[in-house]
């Protein structure tokens, strides 16, 4: 850097004056020059499901030094929270796995090997397991935090070349349930409208999410919008927890842990018994459902609801709840000129999580708040590419890619024609589910198992049980990472790969929206994208298993440029063939396009001129959504053509009120409920990597409500033990008004032995989302000790 | 007179040389207090000017505290040496109020954890990340931290205020904020302003 002598007088004269008055000067307005940024390249942010567009400033040498928002996208409008504004930082991470590692057995130290010969251990490993014990013995369980690409091209392998179901993913921790309440209620995946109508909205009912610490950035729009426009927007948040989100509303419902079904029918019968249900719509577009094949009519809907008027609710939800505010909020609900709905773990990580999804979509089918400005029925999602990649891309067992049911022949069919081998070649029945994989990794009954990007040993509930499970001798246990994680101490391979930003692929958000982010910055060392590992293994597996069909799988994609010709090809086999004529058609989103949007395409998007406009903004309306035209079977203005609903309706559930897995006892009196903090990415491999995060928030508490703490005599800061019945934690106590009384709320994010709180959760799951209930179990507490100095904690 | 463009860059650069000398270098004595910016006494410590006479060195705050947040200080520090001493941008103080209990001598006088008054936390605007114009960036960690949220720190736009009122200077915030030394130090420092005031009785 050259100085003139002008400048340096300018800087001496006013560092002095600065120094004399004890102050700091400006500096961050020139901080990208003085970090040295050469370039910026776009992409998408690499942790939660909001799916904000992030610049990633490299410099010179190539090295990421920055980061910022892109203020043209129409997710984040450039606002980035803490994590989004780190996350670069661990790419450089001394911890960074650099080189394939091996150990025959699990008690031998790893040890360094070449790309070469850990490939063809793996092939060989998954070949053998194949052929000795059958298909079923080889498993995939991968994350929503692959890129697009990769989920799809590893389910494509275990399909085709190992001819089993088994792919599995994290998705089935967050999203399962939200699938299962879209599919049964509207016939089709994933949200109606776009982040755009909270902009348009008045009433924002929030239940089940702390938006404010898992979604920051989206939550800054709810906030901004109810600050515009202070009288005209209500936001009801619904939660037995007081959180940061609680902060902006106007009406907190705080029932007792695990009664919001009862509360939700409550403010159903409250839209009924007052007539505020909109007569037009139901008529037109919805029908009532007790079971699959049971149809009822809207009498006995209003008989079923008889258990949950407003003041039989008021005695079984507790808390705050009143026969009145049920019914001021329903009315709210129901008359406001677009009413929005947002939900998140808290509804999906139940063992009802599927009925209580379809309550809230009940409540928006009643009062007909769909399909408008400013009206719906919004998941969020936990994930960034959840959506993307594995709930559309066939990331789970029972899915093919776009939306296709395996148990489908016609459908099982239709995906082999496009990939070329032979009808039949795919196995019919769906593969495992995430705990029956585990379960079947405990029982020894899976031999090879693959885990790409995630941390099963500790997000699993119950995790020291699925430990022991990972840790057998015979279950050979392939790990795709970046990073040490509490899953690759079990490990028998760790092939190093490339991160977000050192390599090329989609992301698909909460909105249906799939942004792309291109490869910026040199992967340390022999790291390498997952497609190339893939392909790499495909053909060596075919090998092994001197299988020809076999080699298809990867055939398109072999010899191409890893860093953008390999994942381009993925991308466009998946979205030209496999999404051609389904729900969430993607063909016009292809990388020409994405590489010119400010942030993405939003499906459906059939042709590249529609996606040039950002595609669907609200599915299943004529005008907006093309597809609602073209499947077009009556002069209707929304078309509700979802895969899963062949009498094109919408269904209204009757759904009862239900028990959790595990209700508090004599013996353990509490509920345990767990979340997450803004500061930390699950399983802390990443964010516990950055120092600035890690000392904002550097281990696991437990939160408190007063009332209980007095009780047990727990102050702020004591030591407190957490038991169930499946273990003990300890970490200290947050006495806050926080969690309502008998329940308490733990930080999962933690590493350390004693303070990873899904060892002590029940893996009790849902029946029909097969999702495991994280949000509640019974425990009893008790304190231990004073406060006592805690080290943070990450495996290295 | 005449002076060169030479001169008069000598005579500027002799200003700026005696005004960059950092004050309390020129003055410091065996006897100078050793708190400072993030550098503070444990709660309920008497004034400043008498601490070094009040305070026996025992030792025992240091010993009694479960986080190992204050240290005594070394012979480097004259008088003071073996006094208590909190760095709360290292270790900030959790408000246990155990060291006040077993303080001998009354340097250290029991008190609540609200009344507590170590310093004030005070936002150094320039460097906070949400206080800058047009921030896209939505930190509000210090909130998040605060053991009296809404009350010691109120957040407006992701903008932090603190109040006096109730900000008890016990430095989480200060521990935990994002902005980092090589961006200038951090953006909310705890200043001891109480260390040589005296409040009247009943202010807090």
């Amino acid at each position: 850097m050259s100085v003139s002598r002008r400048d340096f007088i300018k800087k001496t004269a006013a560092l002095t004056a600065a120094g004399y008055v004890g102050m700091n000067l400006p500096f961050s307005a020139t901080e990208s020059e003085a970090a040295g940024v050469a370039k910026w390249n776009p992409g998408t942010c690499r942790l939660c499901g909001v799916g904000c567009r992030v610049e990633i400033g490299t410099n010179a040498a190539g090295r990421p030094v920055a980061a910022r928002g892109i203020t043209k996208s129409r997710t984040n409008f450039g606002y980035l929270c803490m994590k989004g504004m780190m996350f670069y930082k661990i790419m450089n991470h001394p911890d960074r796995l650099t080189k394939p590692l091996y150990r025959a057995s699990k008690k031998d130290k790893f040890q360094e090997i070449s790309w070469d010969k850990a490939l063809d251990i793996a092939a060989e490993k998954f070949a053998t397991a194949k052929k000795q014990y059958g298909p079923d013995s080889t498993a995939y369980y991968g994350s929503g935090q692959a890129q697009t690409e990769e989920t799809y091209l590893f389910q494509k392998v275990m399909r085709v070349a190992l001819q089993t179901n088994n792919v599995e993913g994290n998705p089935r921790l967050c999203m399962a349930s939200a699938v299962g309440g879209y599919l049964t209620s509207m016939g089709a995946d994933e949200p109606i409208g776009s982040y755009g109508d909270i902009e348009k909205s008045s009433v924002i009912f929030l239940i089940g999410s702390n938006m404010a610490s898992a979604h920051p950035v989206l939550f800054r729009r709810v906030m901004r919008h109810k600050l515009n426009n202070k009288d005209k927007v209500t936001i009801i948040n619904a939660d037995p927890r007081v959180s940061d989100t609680s902060r902006v509303a106007d009406i907190h419902m705080q029932f007792d842990t695990n009664k919001d079904l009862a509360m939700m029918n409550a403010m159903a019968y409250t839209i009924i018994e007052e007539k505020l249900y909109d007569k037009k719509f139901i008529d037109d577009y919805c029908v009532f459902r007790k079971g699959k094949k049971v149809k009822v009519d809207m009498a006995e809907y209003w008989k079923s609801l008889q258990d949950y008027s407003p003041e039989k609710a008021e005695k079984i939800c507790g808390g705050n709840i009143t026969a009145g505010m049920i019914r001021k909020v329903a009315r709210l609900f129901a008359k406001s000129d677009g009413t929005m709905s947002f939900w998140c773990m808290g509804i999906n990580q139940r063992k009802r999580g599927v009925w209580a999804n379809n309550l809230i979509h009940n409540l928006h089918m009643l009062t007909g708040q769909l399909c408008k400005p400013g009206a719906d029925s919004f998941s969020l999602t936990g994930q960034p590419n959840a959506c993307g990649g594995v709930r559309e891309g066939g990331g789970l067992c029972h899915i093919l890619p776009g939306h296709r049911l395996v148990a489908k022949k016609k459908l099982r069919n239709q995906a082999e024609d496009l990939w070329g081998v032979p009808r039949g070649r795919l196995a019919p029945k769906p593969g495992y589910h995430t705990i029956k994989m585990f379960r079947k990794v405990n029982e020894g009954a899976i031999k090879a198992i693959w885990i790409n990007c995630t941390s099963p040993a500790q997000s699993l509930p119950d995790c020291d049980k699925y430990r022991k499970g990972m840790a057998r001798e015979d279950v050979f246990m392939v790990c795709t990472d970046i990073f040490p994680t509490r899953t690759t101490e079990l490990a028998n391979l760790i092939l190093p790969t490339a991160f977000h930003f050192e390599k090329t692929g989609v992301y698909g958000c909460s909105e249906r929206r799939s942004q792309l982010t291109q490869k910026a910055v040199a992967a340390p060392g022999e790291a390498k994208p997952e497609t190339w590992i893939v392909t790499e293994w495909g053909k060596r597996l075919a090998e092994k298993l001197n299988d020809r069909i076999a080699l298809k799988a990867v055939q398109p994609f072999l010899g191409k440029d890893p860093d953008f010709a390999q994942p381009k090809a993925i991308w466009d086999e998946y979205t030209q063939k496999l999404t051609k004529h389904r729900d969430n058609d993607l063909r016009g989103a292809t990388y020409t396009v994405l590489k010119q949007m400010p942030d993405g395409v939003q499906w459906p998007a059939p042709t590249e001129k529609f996606a040039l406009t950002g595609g669907t903004t609200m599915k299943f309306v004529k005008g907006l959504d093309p597809m609602a035209t073209t499947e077009s079977k009556d002069d209707k203005p929304f078309q509700f053509y979802g895969p899963a609903h062949k009498d094109r309706k919408l269904w209204i559930w009757l759904r009862p009120q239900a028990e959790s897995g595990e209700e508090p006892d004599a013996n353990y009196p509490m509920y345990l409920s767990t979340g997450r903090v803004v500061d930390h990415w699950h399983t802390t491999s990443m964010t516990g990597r950055i120092p600035e995060i890690m000392r904002s928030n550097p281990w696991a508490y437990v939160e408190v409500n007063p009332k209980d703490a007095q009780k047990m005599g727990i102050k702020p800061n004591d030591m407190v033990e957490i038991e169930t019945r499946r273990g003990k934690v300890v970490m200290p106590a947050k006495v806050k008004v926080g969690p309502i009384e008998g329940t308490v709320f733990a930080y999962w994010h933690d590493m350390a032995e004693e303070r990873m709180i899904n060892k002590v959760l029940k893996d009790t799951f849902d029946p029909g989302s097969k999702e495991p209930e994280f949000k509640i179990c019974a425990c009893k507490i008790r304190r231990v000790s004073g406060p006592k100095a805690l080290k943070p904690f990450i495996v290295t | 007179m005449r002076s060169s463009r030479r001169t008069i860059l000598k005579i500027f650069a002799a200003f700026a040389g005696f005004f960059a000398w950092p004050t309390r270098a020129r003055a410091k004595t065996l006897a100078t207090s050793p708190v400072k910016t993030n550098w503070l006494r444990p709660p309920g410590a008497v004034m400043e000017h008498h601490y070094p006479g009040k305070c026996i060195r025992c030792g025992r705050c240091a010993e009694v505290c479960p986080y190992r947040c204050i240290e005594l200080l070394d012979i480097r520090h004259g008088l003071n040496a073996g006094t208590p001493i909190v760095k709360a941008e290292k270790v900030p103080c959790y408000l246990c109020m155990k060291c006040v209990h077993v303080c001998p001598t009354g340097a250290l006088t029991p008190l609540e954890q609200h009344e507590t008054r170590m310093g004030l936390a005070v936002v150094d605007r320039h460097s906070c990340v949400s206080w800058q114009e047009d921030s896209l960036l939505m930190c509000k960690t210090c909130y998040n931290v605060c053991p009296y949220p809404e009350k010691a720190i109120t957040v407006h736009d992701y903008k932090p205020t603190v109040h006096a009122e109730h900000c008890t200077g016990c430095g989480i915030c200060t521990q935990a904020c994002l902005v980092n030394r090589e961006m200038g130090g951090k953006a909310i420092n705890i200043e001891p302003i109480y260390a040589t005031v005296k409040l009247p009785r009943g202010v807090q």
